[in-house]
C-alpha cells in the first residue's frame, strides 16, 4: 500500500515535469507530436529503470564498502552514459523496429536530467531495493504521461494563430504553467 | 571578442534565447540568493571545461571526443560540489540536488562541443565567461519578479555567513497582495514565458531593423 | 589508502566502459531503413545529439 501511494505521488503529485522542473528540455524539443512523444517516454522508463538499479548496485556494493561516496556523481553519470550507449548498440544490432521507434530518442537520454535526479534521488532518499524499484518506474512514468498530454496540447497549438514574438516556445511555457497549475489540483490525494 | 562575450547576453542568451539549461533555471530561481549562487557555480565550471576543452582539442580522438568532455564536466562538477558544500553549506542545502545536475546542464556541453572544440584557449574562456554570466543574468531576472511577487521583498546574504544580509528591501505596500503561487511552479513558467517573449520580441525588432537598413 | 586506490580505479574503469561503449556504438552500423531517421527535436539545442541540425544552426542564428 505505501509503495502505490508512493508510486501516485511521484505521477501526479510530485511530478519531475510540473513540479521539479526536470527534463525540460525534451519537453519541449520531442513533444511535437504525440507519437514521438510515446517513444521517448518509454526509452525514459527503460534507461532510468536500468540505470537506477545499476547505480543503486555500485553504490552499495563498491561506493559505501570502500567509504568513497563522494565519488557517486562521477561515477553514476558515467554509468548511466555507458548504459546508454550499450543500449543503443544493442537495440541497433538486434531489433531494427525497435530502434525505429525508440533507438533514436535514447542519444537524447544521457543528458537528460531525471535520469541522474532519479539515481540521485533513490541514494538520498535512503529507498531499499524494492523501493528504488518503484520510484525508477514511476517517475519516469510521470514524466511519459505529462509529455504525452503536452504533446496532444501543442499539436492544436501549433495550428493557434499567436502573436509573433509568442510563437513556439513562449506561448507553450504558458501551456505548461497551466498544466502545472491543474496538476497541483492533485496534492490531496494521498 | 567583446562581440561573442556580449553575444551571450541578450541575442544568443543561453537561457531565453537558445532554451538551454531550462531545468535549472526554473528551479532555482524562487530566491535572487539562489539564482546568483547557481548561476557562479555554472560560470566557474563553464569556464574551466571550455579552457580545458581547448587545450586539449587537438589531442583528443574525434571518436570518442563527447566521453572526454563528459569526464571533464563531471569532475569539474565534483569539485564545485565539495567546495560550495564546504565552505557555503547554506546554499548547498537551498541548491541541494540541481549543484549536482549543472553535469548534465545543456549549456555546459553544448558550448565545449560548439564553441571551445574549435576555439583557441583564450577565446573559449572569454566564451566561458560570457555564456555563464548571460546564463546567470537570465536567473537574476527570473529570481527578482518571482521572489518580489512572492514575498514583497528581496535579500541577498553573504553566502559564506548566512546570518549576514549584504543587502535586501521590502516593500511594505506590496505586503498584501503577494502571491504564493509565484515561489512555486506555475509563477516559474510564467514568469519564464514572459521574458522569453520580451526577448523574441527584442531579436525580433533588431531583425528587422537590420533587413531595413540593408535596404 | 585503499580508498583512494579504488576511487581511482572506479574512475578509469567506468570511463573506460563508457569511451568503448561509444566508440563501439559509433562503429555499429544503423539497421536498414533507419539511416534517415531524424527525431522531431528541432526545439531542443543539446548540440551533442546526433540528430541535431548542426548545418541548419548559423542559419538560425542569423534570422
Amino acid at each position: 500500500m505505501e509503495l502505490l501511494s508512493m508510486a501516485i505521488a511521484a505521477i501526479l503529485i510530485n511530478n519531475v515535469v510540473l513540479t521539479q522542473f526536470l527534463g525540460i528540455c525534451p519537453f519541449l524539443g520531442v513533444s511535437k507530436n504525440s507519437k514521438s512523444a510515446v517513444g521517448m517516454g518509454l526509452a525514459v522508463i527503460f534507461v532510468i529503470f536500468g540505470a537506477s538499479l545499476l547505480t543503486f548496485a555500485l553504490y552499495k556494493l563498491v561506493l559505501v564498502p570502500f567509504n568513497i561516496e563522494y565519488m557517486q556523481l562521477i561515477s553514476f553519470i558515467l554509468v548511466i552514459a555507458a548504459f546508454v550507449q550499450f543500449t543503443e548498440m544493442f537495440i541497433k544490432k538486434y531489433s531494427a523496429s525497435l530502434y525505429k521507434s525508440l533507438g533514436i530518442y535514447l542519444p537524447l537520454i544521457t543528458t537528460n536530467c531525471v535520469v541522474l535526479f532519479v539515481a540521485q534521488d533513490n541514494i538520498t532518499q535512503g529507498y531499499n531495493l524494492i523501493e528504488t524499484m518503484v520510484n525508477s518506474i514511476s517517475v519516469p512514468a510521470g514524466f511519459m504521461l505529462v509529455l504525452f498530454l503536452f504533446s496532444c496540447l501543442r499539436e492544436r497549438l501549433d495550428s493557434a494563430d499567436t502573436t509573433a514574438s509568442w510563437r513556439g516556445n513562449p506561448v507553450a511555457l504558458v501551456v505548461a504553467a497551466l498544466m502545472a497549475l491543474a496538476f497541483s489540483g492533485l496534492a490531496g490525494i494521498v | 571578442m567583446w562581440q561573442n562575450f556580449k553575444n551571450g547576453f541578450i541575442k544568443e542568451n543561453p537561457v531565453f534565447g537558445l532554451y538551454l539549461g531550462l531545468c535549472s533555471s526554473l528551479a532555482i530561481s524562487t530566491s535572487l540568493n539562489n539564482a546568483i549562487g547557481m548561476g557562479m557555480c555554472v560560470t566557474i565550471v563553464l569556464i574551466f571545461s571550455n579552457v580545458l576543452v581547448s587545450a586539449i582539442r587537438k589531442i583528443t580522438p574525434d571518436e570518442i571526443r563527447i566521453p572526454v568532455y563528459i569526464v571533464i564536466i563531471a569532475t569539474l562538477v565534483s569539485i564545485v560540489e565539495m567546495i560550495v558544500h564546504a565552505f557555503m553549506p547554506e546554499l548547498y542545502d537551498s541548491l541541494g540536488v540541481f549543484l549536482g545536475l549543472i553535469v548534465v546542464n545543456c549549456i555546459i556541453l553544448g558550448r565545449a562541443e560548439a564553441f571551445a572544440s574549435k576555439n583557441p584557449i583564450g577565446a573559449s574562456a572569454i566564451d566561458g565567461l560570457g555564456m555563464g554570466l548571460g546564463y546567470t543574468f537570465a536567473l537574476v531576472l527570473i529570481s527578482v519578479v518571482r521572489e518580489l511577487i512572492a514575498t514583497g521583498g528581496i535579500a541577498f546574504y553573504n553566502p559564506f555567513d548566512a546570518t549576514q544580509i549584504i543587502f535586501g528591501f521590502n516593500i511594505e505596500a506590496l505586503a498584501p497582495y503577494t502571491v504564493s503561487l509565484f515561489s512555486g511552479s506555475v509563477g516559474a513558467f510564467l514568469t519564464f514565458s514572459c521574458f522569453a517573449a520580451l526577448f523574441a520580441f527584442i531579436k525580433q525588432r533588431s531583425a528587422k531593423k537590420e533587413k531595413e537598413a540593408k535596404k | 589508502m585503499t580508498s583512494i586506490v579504488v576511487a581511482i580505479l572506479v574512475f578509469v574503469a567506468l570511463g573506460a566502459l563508457f569511451g568503448v561503449g561509444f566508440y563501439l556504438n559509433q562503429k555499429t552500423p544503423k539497421p536498414k531503413g533507419c539511416e534517415n531517421l531524424t527525431a522531431d527535436c528541432e526545439g531542443c539545442r543539446i548540440t551533442t545529439c546526433p540528430h541535431h541540425p548542426h548545418s541548419t544552426e548559423g542559419e538560425k542564428e542569423n534570422a
